[in-house]
């Protein structure tokens, strides 16, 4: 297997000069943000070095609003998200006179995960999820969720408040009522999904939640919850075809990478959005997540091509616009910029 | 009974006993915490030992591909950066223990700021090393924000050593450069014919046309053509010196972080090696009617050599496994694609690598961060030993 997998690429390495096609395309590439959208943009630069050796691509993953911030400073090309823009990302972006292009890249579940050994949560209903994360309600024990459920200690593994994972869940499930999610002594935070996946496998009544790719990668030792689907009032279980046909609600989401148009003037980086696209479901796919659909896919495309500026997610009075992404993501929608 | 407590041959057997417990009682923590040392090399050695391979000690990383994984870059950038670092921290540092060991001023001003520099080293030997981490960030990467910072699509602030070329697409679809000559845009229109550089490294003339259809139909032909108005963006190649102000996340401002990091153990190893010369040796160069330059230079330094040259490779060893200040100055780098240029370019180390390979979701990593953790310890011990040998060495010989 070892030796297999080595000499493949000395292989290709071997070959390149007598096919005379040597590219030669050279330059750096300084991708940031989301670590829920760090495996996409590295698959892509996997891919993409296979056939530009020389574009040197850096990926780093610390977190949606951390990407936003190095995209407002010039300091990153294209910057990932695991959520769109704030009006107040957006106005630090425009005051630094910095413009970009949105593309949503694919759908994530964000994926409910307990420890095996926790056999008495069959799903959750997004009220059940309010009494264990939001600091309003906070429960104390599994029996004060659900009274038929033990008297035993939550303990509740969260990504920091810096990843758009958090942003997203403390929106699906505090936004109305302006709450967030707890932070007391039950609760513990990381940017780093391996301590959140370790902390859930090692306690039988610890529950956490992270990008669907993530739990596709560290699927021993975590179950998943099915959640009750709010409108049809049925419990699904995140997968690629529940996320993908939308059955899996709240908890599916789009995932973008923000172009600066600065930086899209630069060869290797169009070459490298160029790339992106032309190969977006095989990356999207090696990566864990799920492809969007053709019409979106086919939307972003343009407004890449045509350098659209500005966000289809924040309205002109500053105002947040939500619902499918279909929907969200025409042309008239897009302003800011 | 405190008169006779000692003399006293009644409770003899009862304290041999309380002795000879407490020999016990030392002896079991001295071996836990062996043990724990033992159990840790020995899950390192298990999962780590069988990818130990010649591919595995010159590859590159590969983003989900543990068994073709190596760490050819880290180890280059490790030792690259240590020889820097100790390029830099070990003059200053023994230079500085000179001064506060031979040069102590008479002056009361003086003698009080002497007071404080060595006060100030002896604390900041203790400093956690993210903190220096934060300190390189602002001193070197960002240089106190004197200067603008280094952004993705402006010209650097200031620099020298980078051939600038642009680069462009061909109607053929392959990538040529030409020279920028004194074009400052990070994107210009082709508007003239130019000189260009293709793949192979093969000058010719790339011609201009209107219109796509303007072009010859063969392909290969096509290559020698491009659109008027295609837009050319700005290309660095850098020279071996390539240098740039702010340093901005570098592999020198990783070294001079390191420096600083190590500066106060290799200060304080000098100044005890210093310290160790008999004081007679001193006062026979002085009775020779030596001046204190003299003394210093060809009596007290060739005796304190061993134990300098000992307290810096330590120092080193320190600065090779530091994690910390590297993340904080340089990221997390696992891997370029096209290795070290120049001293302004990024690169993995040894102790990134491992940290970054630990926390890696693909589960095979783990493997390959044990392994690069046996490699470094190895380096480790190999430069430990050293330093005992030298001290072993020349111990004698002073004696």
């Amino acid at each position: 297997m070892k030796s297999v997998s080595v000499s493949i690429p000395v292989l290709i390495l071997a070959l390149l000069p007598m096919t005379g096609q040597a590219q030669n395309l050279s330059g750096n590439i300084n991708i940031q943000g989301s670590s829920t959208v760090q495996p996409i943009s590295n698959k892509a630069k996997e891919l993409f070095n296979g056939v530009h050796p020389k574009v040197n691509i850096s990926v780093g993953g610390e977190g949606t609003g951390n990407g936003f911030k190095a995209l407002a400073s010039g300091e990153c090309d294209i910057s990932g998200a695991s959520r769109p823009i704030k009006s107040t990302e957006l106005a630090k972006v425009n005051a630094a006179g910095i413009k970009f292009v949105e593309v949503p890249v694919a759908y994530d579940g964000l994926t409910i995960v307990v420890n095996p050994k926790n056999d008495f949560i069959k799903s959750l209903t997004v009220d059940q999820l309010k009494k264990i994360f939001r600091e309003d309600f906070a429960a104390k024990t599994w029996k004060d969720v659900d009274p038929s459920w033990p008297s035993e200690k939550i303990s509740l593994y969260i990504p920091g408040s810096a990843s758009g994972t958090f942003d997203y869940f403390k929106e699906v499930i505090g936004k109305k009522d302006g709450k967030t999610l707890r932070s007391d002594e039950q609760v513990q935070d990381s940017e780093d999904d391996k301590m959140l996946v370790t902390g859930v496998k090692g306690e039988k009544y610890a529950m956490g939640f992270f990008g669907y790719s993530y739990y596709d990668a560290n699927r021993n030792g975590l179950r998943a919850v099915p959640i009750v689907n709010p409108k049809s009032g049925k419990a699904v279980t995140p997968s690629i075809e529940t996320i993908k046909s939308g059955e899996y609600a709240p908890f599916s989401r789009p995932l973008f990478v923000y172009v600066n148009t600065k930086s899209y003037e630069k060869l290797e980086v169009e070459e490298y959005v160029l790339y992106m696209f032309d190969n977006l479901p095989k990356i999207v796919e090696a990566a864990g997540y799920v492809p969007l659909p053709e019409a979106v896919v086919a939307a972003a495309q343009d407004n890449v091509d045509a350098s659209n500026t500005g966000t289809h997610f924040v309205d002109e009075k500053g105002e947040k616009r939500s619902g499918a992404l279909e929907s969200v993501f025409v042309p008239e929608n897009r302003a800011g910029q | 009974m405190s008169t006779n407590f000692y003399s006293s041959p009644k409770n003899e057997s009862g304290r041999k006993q309380k002795s000879n417990l407490f020999a016990v009682a030392c002896l079991l923590i001295s071996s836990l915490a062996v043990v724990i040392l033992v159990t840790l090399l020995a899950t390192i050695l298990i999962s780590g030992s069988s990818w130990l391979s010649w591919e595995f000690l010159t590859g590159v990383h590969k983003e989900d591909n543990p068994e073709g994984s190596g760490i050819g870059q880290a180890v280059t950038g490790s030792a690259l950066i240590c020889l820097l670092c100790a390029a830099v921290a070990i003059p200053i540092g023994i230079g500085t223990a000179i001064f506060l060991e031979e040069f102590q001023p008479r002056n009361k001003f003086l003698r009080w700021l002497h007071g404080l520099v060595q006060l100030n080293i002896s604390n900041l030997a203790g400093v956690p090393s993210i903190v220096y981490g934060i300190l390189g960030l602002t001193t070197f990467v960002y240089l106190f924000n004197l200067m603008p910072s280094i952004q993705v699509n402006k010209p650097i602030p200031w620099e020298i050593g980078g051939i600038h070329f642009y680069q462009t697409k061909t109607l053929g679809r392959t990538f040529v450069k030409f020279p920028a000559g004194d074009r400052e845009e990070t994107t210009i229109k082709l508007t003239q014919n130019e000189m260009c550089i293709d793949g192979d490294g093969n000058e010719f003339e790339l011609k201009l046309v209107d219109k796509r259809s303007d072009a010859p139909k063969d392909p290969e032909l096509r290559k020698g053509f491009a659109l008027r108005g295609r837009s050319a963006s700005r290309l660095t190649e850098r020279s071996p010196w390539y240098f740039h102000l702010p340093l901005g996340r570098s592999l020198l401002s990783a070294a001079l972080t390191l420096a600083l990091v190590i500066l106060p153990i290799v200060i304080i190893s000098s100044q005890e090696a210093i310290r160790a010369v008999p004081r007679s040796i001193r006062e026979a160069a002085f009775g020779m009617g030596a001046t204190r330059w003299q003394v210093v230079r060809k009596t007290v330094l060739p005796a304190a050599t061993p134990g300098i040259m000992t307290g810096a490779i330590l120092s080193m060893s320190r600065a090779i496994g530091e994690a910390a200040p590297v993340l904080a100055v340089m990221g997390g780098v696992l891997g370029t694609t096209r290795g070290i240029q120049s001293l302004m370019d990024q690169t993995p180390v040894l102790p990134v690598t491992i940290y970054q390979w630990a926390g890696d979701e693909n589960a095979g990593f783990e493997n390959a961060s044990s392994a690069a953790i046996i490699v470094l310890l190895v380096v480790l011990l190999i430069m430990n030993s050293v330093a005992i040998l030298i001290r072993n060495r020349y111990e004698k010989k002073l004696a």
